[in-house]
């Protein structure tokens, strides 16, 4: 029972709100131009591909319109020409803790990430604005052949893998927050499983923004070969800064044939961050893709992590948690995209708006013709604390042909006077009683997060509903 | 040491005086029954003292050892002391019984003191025994799906784990079959003690052949018109309510003349 | 057995337009259309005119088929004559024992038929052109005043401008009808583009029960661009159901809104069988507490058919209620669209709404969407919604088959079950048996 221990571990709300003065080596400099791609192209030393890359998806950037005719007019709050686009210090990350510049080193260490290291991950990465600064991964998985390296490093010594799959997910008009990734993109992880390889324990990465008006654009690409298994988590932070901050990543998966990837997200960005990320997974045959992902921080989110299902009997999933408090918005959800017989897809999403905070669900199911024995089943479930808050569900589901199955559920609850009055008979306080009711209202969700995940999630959860009540 | 109810006046927020001028003491180690008609104002007033928002107290105080609770919160209430096992429990999805016990007794410790998990479980267990309540109980939402035997049942757990100083049980009986009866009566008997006071409200006697009160109270129209020991409750059984009714009309007659 | 319904002399149809072209330049208005009137379908035809065609990218339009439905293809339809009308009076059954019947071919009235009694109870029964006439001011504050959200303004500026007849139904405050009133809408020809309207105002504790058939004579392919309107006054009633059996040549679009007022209760039962391309707009709002709104469909879609179906339920006070239960089966390549919203706004605690949407799939290219969503800004609410989309249960198929029913059989009998669902909600049983009639003719062959 995870819940056993939540009063044994310290974690605070504000403990990434603090930010030490800054020294950059490297800085593109304020707005964006083929210039800046080109600044970015030149310091990270890549090839003649990746700036051909960057470029076209530059392009494509400037061409495309904010997607407002469906998702918040708040995007037009990100001023694209005031945003830091690059600004590193190093160009490679450390192996060893003890080289991590203080300041960096300090930071991490406020959040605890070398102690996680020693607990209970196989390899870590954390990345401070653009460039990790530290990555390192257990000898063992090494020896196996397991690689997990930044994205940079695993496009200059890993082409032959790194090429095959980058951006063929993902490809960069996909949406235009991911044409904008894709010219600047810096940071992120590269990990290879070859065949057979399962990886125990997980690996982590840690994504930092430091300095004010920065844009954080990560690119996390990962491959799991035939039978192999792995599971990432990431975590990320920024402290609260007068301005808006943008962080727009893209993550692409690869489950070879029998794979299991999980990835698991605690978004935890300070309540200024534009948070703008595009998630997606090719599973093929009788792999299985599971996207965890829990959303408490962050002004806008918007988020819907996918799985193409593109071999027989590929399974897709994608577990989430949102909580939107005054000021924020959680615009998240699932793609499950069938392109194979009998794959099935599955997802749960939970929701909770406090305040005048308001979450949103948006999904969609595909599943075109001539395909047999596939299956989706989606359950969201939104939980309205105060008469302010508010709760939106857009799904949208395509089925062609009649041996499919599908299945979508969507309600809407409030924590009920009754319950709260019978738990204050039993001595908790009002606000003990509503974190107590909405621990259990994502209380199965959480059971599927990693141990160590679900403990803190509860925690962030508890401290969220302080406030709420009265 | 004792629970005193004086002059209490109260109603639905905003709705017509359900409690009309009630008067009890309740000692500790001593248990009352309130029996009476329904509509008489029985589980108003269990509501009232626990704190319920939708009631107001238009008057009157209740005094617990001493201490008037009406301004505090019904969580405060329950820390000093109090105890109401509802006629109907709630049902709280995906929060466990084990862990909203452990819960509330968190809640009854001081700051930094934390309680201890082993001596917990052994605590829940025993009493869970007592109760002949199966040990999946403990990973079960608290009161989502259960038989009305096994709500009340949650109910005498609770009380027995929270130790409370005064226990009110609200139409405990309702729901029940004569085997489930037992068992709950019998959970609450071994909770009874010199430092327990006791208020059983109900609306029939049976109840009271297996938790025998020391004092039976009739509550209708809102106030306490008869008090007596338990020989009361079997007249109210064989005579019915209309009897006390009939004496009460002649009572109110004779208070209003004495007013005029 | 039909009744018989006399004929209007055609001499007594007022003509709004000299025009049948979509120009709208010049409307030649009759002297009976009050003025407010004829502005406003000069405003309309305006905004027609300058206002874009929906795209795909506009919520209200995703995934939709909108090569289908270019108004321009279309004229405003020319009358029928004589021998025509004559032929669609005798083939306009509708529902035998309504109250009152009123037959339009090309939008031109050619039968009113009504009960004495109606009139005597100050029932207002009466071709659009006529109350206009004779009930200008009670019309004009009801007329297209809702709001559509689901649809496009460009369309219903289009039906504004073009609306020449329909149904006006006004029930005095009290007056219960025990029995359906109805009306018949044909369209003839071949590029013609028709404009039903109903207007339906039922002031407080009326009650009423109101049927539209929509049905093509022969097999051209033509355009109707509909509007319903419903008002329901305070603790008043009205049932309303669609009738769609236009031709499969035939692109439909559909506009309904209906306004309930506090305690009142509406019932919104739409059957669609017909069309090439038909869309339906229903929009149900909440106005006053206590308000409640049924919203229901059945719809049969095969061969190439596309049925666009968009739906909005805005509780806009407290304490009320929605429910809505939308079925669709689906042949051949046909493809259905349910795109349906709960929206609670602020105010509007204690609300209970409800969507389900139900696709039945018996072909494997035949393609189902729904898009079921919610937007809630209140508190202490009861939403939800569900979709589902799958095929015939095996074990139904079997159970049936094992009781000596031919699989074809048994394949139709599950579907008219599944359908039926639907119309069992309607509480009128004479109309209901009617309705389960006409699908069943509509399921023959399958």
């Amino acid at each position: 029972m995870s819940t056993e221990v939540i009063s044994q571990i310290d974690v605070d709300r504000t403990r990434g709100d603090f930010s030490y003065p800054e020294q950059h080596t490297f800085d593109a400099g304020t707005g964006l131009s083929h210039a800046t791609v080109d600044y970015i192209a030149e310091v990270k030393q890549e090839p003649d591909w990746i700036r051909e890359f960057r470029h076209k998806a530059l392009d494509v950037f400037l061409s495309k319109p904010m997607p407002t005719h469906w998702a918040s007019k708040d995007l037009e709050n990100i001023v694209f020409d005031n945003i830091r686009y690059y600004l590193a210090n190093s160009q490679r990350p450390t192996r060893s803790w003890d080289e991590v510049p203080d300041d960096v080193k300090r930071t991490f260490e406020r959040l605890g990430i070398p102690e996680q290291e020693r607990k209970f991950l196989a390899g870590v990465e954390a990345q401070f604005d653009s460039e990790a600064v530290y990555s390192n991964m257990k000898k063992a998985l090494g020896d196996e052949g397991v690689i997990f390296v930044g994205s940079t490093e695993g496009l200059k010594e890993h082409p032959e893998i790194f090429r095959k799959w980058f951006g063929k997910v993902i490809p960069t008009g996909d949406n235009k927050f991911s044409a904008l990734n894709s010219a600047v993109f810096s940071g992120g992880s590269f990990i290879y499983v070859p065949p057979g390889v399962k990886v125990k324990h997980p690996l982590q990465a840690y994504f930092r923004i430091n300095a004010e008006n920065f844009g954080q654009f990560e690119r996390t690409l990962i491959i799991a070969d035939e039978g192999s298994e792995v599971m990432y988590m990431e975590g990320c932070t920024a402290p609260k800064f007068e301005t808006a901050t943008l962080h727009s990543a893209v993550v692409e998966l690869v489950a070879m044939k029998g794979a299991k990837i999980q990835y698991v997200t605690v978004q935890n960005w300070s309540a200024n961050v534009f948070n703008l990320v595009t998630k997606r997974a090719i599973a093929h045959e009788e792999a299985e893709v599971k996207w965890i992902d829990c959303n408490i921080g962050s002004r806008l989110t918007m988020k819907y992590p996918g799985v193409v299902l593109k071999g027989r009997k590929a399974r897709g999933e994608v577990l989430s948690i949102a909580l939107a408090n005054n000021g924020q918005h959680q615009d998240t959800g699932a793609k499950m995209i069938h392109a194979a017989d009998e794959t099935t897809s599955n997802v749960i999403s939970k929701s909770i708006s406090i305040g005048h905070g308001r979450s949103t669900y948006r999904g969609q199911v595909y599943i075109p013709r001539h395909l047999k024995g596939c299956k989706n089943n989606t359950e969201c479930d939104a939980l309205l604390i105060n008469s302010t808050s508010r709760t939106d569900t857009y799904p949208a589901i395509t089925v062609r042909g009649s041996r499919n199955s599908v299945q979508h559920e969507a309600s809407v609850s409030q924590v009920s006077a009754e319950q709260i009055f019978y738990m204050q008979q039993r001595g908790l306080s009002e606000a003990q009683a509503m974190s107590l009711s909405v621990n259990g209202f994502v209380n199965d969700l959480v059971r599927e997060f990693p141990m160590e995940y679900s403990v803190e999630l509860k925690r962030l959860i508890d401290l969220e509903m302080e406030d709420s009540v009265g | 040491m004792s629970l005193v109810i004086h002059n209490l006046h109260a109603r639905v927020s905003g709705g017509q005086e359900i409690l009309r001028g009630l008067n009890l003491e309740i000692q500790k180690g001593s248990v009352h029954a309130i029996m009476g008609p329904n509509g008489s104002g029985k589980s108003t007033l269990s509501k009232v003292i626990s704190g319920h928002p939708d009631y107001e107290v238009t008057s009157g105080e209740v005094l617990l050892d001493g201490v008037n609770v009406l301004a505090m919160e019904p969580d405060a209430r329950a820390r000093a002391g109090l105890f109401l096992a509802f006629q109907y429990p709630v049902e709280i999805p995906g929060v466990s019984n084990a862990n909203f016990i452990r819960a509330a007794l968190q809640a009854r410790l001081k700051d930094g003191e934390e309680l201890d998990a082993v001596d917990y479980y052994g605590d829940l267990y025993k009493e869970m025994d007592k109760l002949e309540i199966p040990r999946t109980f403990t990973s079960r939402s608290v009161n989502e799906g259960f038989s009305g035997g096994e709500k009340k049942r949650n109910e005498v757990l609770q009380m027995a784990m929270l130790k409370p100083a005064y226990a009110i049980l609200d139409e405990t009986d309702s729901g029940l079959d004569i085997d489930a009866l037992k068992i709950v009566a019998a959970g609450v008997n071994a909770l009874r003690s010199p430092s327990v006071g006791m208020l059983v409200i109900t609306h029939y006697q049976r109840l009271l052949d297996y938790i025998t009160p020391d004092v039976v109270h009739v509550l209708v129209g809102g106030r306490i018109v008869r008090s007596a020991g338990p020989e009361l409750a079997y007249e109210l059984e064989s005579k019915g309510y209309d009897w006390i009714k009939d004496a009460l009309t002649e009572d109110v007659h004779s208070e209003e003349l004495a007013a005029v | 057995m039909p009744s018989r319904i006399p004929m209007l002399p055609g001499s007594s149809i007022p003509h709004f337009f000299m025009s049948d072209t979509f120009l709208h330049d010049a409307p030649t208005a009759p002297t009976t259309a009050p003025e407010w009137f004829v502005t406003a379908q000069r405003d309309a035809a305006k905004r027609f005119e300058t206002l874009p065609m929906p795209s795909r990218r506009d919520e209200a339009w995703r995934f939709s088929n909108l090569k289908a439905l270019d108004p321009l293809d279309f004229t405003q339809a020319r009358p029928v004559v004589q021998e025509l009308a004559k032929q669609l009076l005798a083939d306009s059954i509708g529902f035998e024992a309504s109250l009152a019947t009123l037959v339009f071919a090309n939008d031109r009235l050619i039968a009113n038929h009504a009960d004495a009694h109606l009139a005597a109870q100050g029932v207002i029964w009466l071709p659009l052109e006529e109350a206009l006439r004779i009930h200008p001011e009670l019309v004009q504050r009801h007329f297209m005043r809702s709001e559509s959200a689901v649809g496009t303004p460009k369309l219903l500026a289009h039906h504004q401008a073009s609306v020449r007849s329909g149904t006006f139904l006004y029930v005095p405050k009290g007056v219960r009808l025990s029995a359906p009133l109805q009306a018949v809408h044909w369209v003839a020809g071949s590029g013609q583009a028709v404009f039903p309207h109903t207007l339906i105002v039922a002031e407080e504790a009326s009650a009423v029960t109101f049927v539209d058939w929509f049905k093509s004579s022969g097999e051209g392919r033509n355009m109707a661009c509909g509007v319903n309107d419903l008002h329901v006054g305070p603790d008043a009633k009205v049932h309303y159901v669609s009738v769609q059996d236009w031709n499969r040549q035939t692109v439909a679009q559909q506009s309904n809104t209906t306004a309930v007022a506090h305690g009142g209760s509406a019932v919104h039962l739409g059957l669609h069988l017909g069309g090439v391309f038909a869309r339906s707009e229903s929009v149900s709002r909440l106005n006053g507490s206590g308000a409640r709104s049924e919203m229901l469909a059945a719809t049969v879609a095969d061969g190439a058919q596309e049925f666009d179906q968009r739906t909005l339920q805005d509780h806009r006070s407290p304490d009320t209620w929605s429910d809505l239960l939308y079925k669709n089966a689906l042949y051949d390549t046909a493809k259905t669209i349910v795109s349906g919203l709960i929206r609670v706004e602020p105010q509007a605690h204690h609300t209970d709404a409800y969507q389900k949407v139900r696709n039945l799939v018996l072909s494997a290219e035949a393609e189902a969407n729904s898009l079921p969503g919610l937007e809630i800004l209140a508190d202490q609410v009861r939403c939800s919604h569900g979709a589902t989309t799958g095929e015939i249960n095996p074990e139904e198929l079997f159970y049936m088959q094992a009781r000596g029913i031919s699989e074809k059989d048994a394949y139709r009998l599950i579907t008219f079950g599944f359908l039926n669902e639907v119309l069992e909600r309607l509480p009128e049983e004479a109309l209901r048996k009617k309705l389960q009639e006409t699908l069943r003719t509509r399921l023959q062959g399958h």
